[in-house]
């Protein structure tokens, strides 16, 4: 053939049809071949993984037996103490109930419907994205911009579905920007993630009282995500003399390289808010 | 025979890529076996096997990605066509040309990766990006380019004894 005479116009015509694919995946044409490609991909690199984790697990157990004994007294002590704490939290927890019965009023976390899904991938092969996938597709009522989460918080959002399979763009990822709130001075934020697996929260107000330890959650502004989800601590706090806000360093509770199970919020739906923008613009 | 016997070593190491790699990160970034593992095979084989396998390699590592199918392709090309003109010019491939092959391969490629997953609309903090992935990424790389190779340099020796140089 013509073209494989020189080795320019070889390499020209090759990267031009990695160009096609690129731009064909992008706007979403490949879609349903790469769904198809990919499930086999899914089910050998899951099992693979589930392999290596208790290979690892087993390996960690034998050369850990001793921290892990006296890890284990350590919990013991803390547990014991922690009773007393419980005993009170729930006398609160009681007069929460009375006083939501009395305003009629439900938080939405209750009401959240949620699906298990276990990791199949804990890690993008591409290193510089922070992704998961997770066995729960279509066929399991799974769609983007669900929230996934555990009960520590906040893990992500859902951003490419399948039949069998999600991916997940983790908080950490420094795409992933979520509307935040502090949850004791209830003032707002942007939480957004870093390439070191860490997360800051930007924009928070000048006079803002943010203290260390203080847990963020999700705000539910923008109405894309459910409020009141746990997203991590704040462990440090910054503020430049020429900025007009504020910054603080979060740290999730989350031990985002290790998730095996998540829950996915498939109940909350999402607000369209882009139809007000459309009706100012015309 | 190289085309075909991409598909299972690739597949290998797309496997390892996704499991055992995240254990052994150094700060985000860890050895890119597909990329060697093409790197290996397309020094001693025929420019068409070299860019067959940069395709196959790069998209099982896309699918298993958030990134778009072909991301990872574009680098694998240059440096397969990079690494192909030089074969084509030295007798045998040393130390040294192995060397700079993956750290100027390593660079190309992971650039390449970076420029297309910014057009694609993903943020990426460049300055941090370089010393946090692809630093490490390129020592990793470096220190297992030469197990890679040998074991890769035996299969080839073992499957294909007619070597071709159409393009050279």
């Amino acid at each position: 053939m013509p073209w494989r005479r020189t080795r320019l116009s070889f390499l020209f015509f090759s990267l031009f049809m990695c160009s096609c694919m690129i731009i064909l995946s992008i706007i979403g044409t490949l879609a349903p071949a790469e769904s198809v490609l990919a499930a086999p991909l899914n089910v050998m690199v899951g099992f693979a993984d589930d392999t290596s984790r208790n290979l690892s697990a087993l390996a960690d157990d034998l050369s850990e037996i001793q921290s892990l004994r006296e890890r284990n007294r350590e919990l013991e002590a803390a547990w014991a103490s922690a009773q007393a704490e419980l005993v009170e939290l729930r006398e609160y927890r009681a007069d929460y109930n009375r006083l939501s019965e009395l305003l009629n009023y439900d938080a939405p976390a209750r009401n959240q419907v949620t699906v298990a899904a276990d990791v199949i991938q804990s890690y993008d092969p591409s290193a510089v994205l922070r992704t998961i996938t997770i066995n729960r597709g279509t066929r399991d009522g799974i769609s983007e911009g669900m929230a996934v989460v555990t009960d520590q918080g906040m893990v992500g959002r859902i951003i490419d579905v399948t039949a069998l399979a999600s991916r997940v763009l983790l908080v950490t990822d420094p795409s992933s920007s979520i509307s935040g709130r502090l949850q004791e001075s209830r003032e707002p934020g942007n939480v957004v993630g870093l390439l070191t697996g860490g997360l800051r929260m930007r924009d928070i107000p000048l006079d803002a009282e943010v203290s260390e330890g203080e847990l963020v959650v999700t705000s539910g502004l923008g109405g894309n995500l459910p409020p009141d989800l746990e997203i991590g601590i704040v462990t440090s706090r910054r503020q430049f003399e020429f900025e007009i806000t504020q910054e603080a360093e979060i740290r999730s509770l989350i031990d985002f390289d290790n998730l095996e199970i998540v829950l996915i919020i498939t109940n909350f739906e999402p607000i369209d808010l882009t139809s007000f923008d459309d009706e100012e613009e015309s | 025979m190289g085309n075909f016997l991409a598909i299972p070593i690739l597949l290998i190491a797309v496997i390892l890529q996704a499991t055992v790699v995240p254990q052994v990160r150094l700060l985000g970034g860890g050895p890119d076996l597909i990329f060697l593992a093409t790197l290996a095979w397309s020094i001693n084989a025929r420019l068409e096997e070299g860019v067959v396998w940069s395709f196959i390699g790069g998209i099982f590592q896309d699918l298993l990605s958030a990134a778009p199918t072909g991301t990872s392709v574009f680098g694998m090309l240059i440096v397969v066509f990079g690494v192909s003109g030089i074969g084509s010019q030295v007798y045998r491939i040393g130390f040294l040309l192995l060397g700079g092959s993956v750290l100027v391969g390593t660079i190309v490629k992971q650039l390449s990766m970076y420029f297309v997953l910014t057009l694609a609309g993903f943020s990426i903090d460049w300055l941090v990006t370089l010393g946090y992935v692809l630093l490490p990424t390129l020592i990793y790389n470096l220190a297992l380019i030469w197990p890679v190779y040998w074991i890769l340099r035996g299969i080839q020796r073992r499957f294909s004894s007619n070597r071709s140089f159409s393009m050279r």
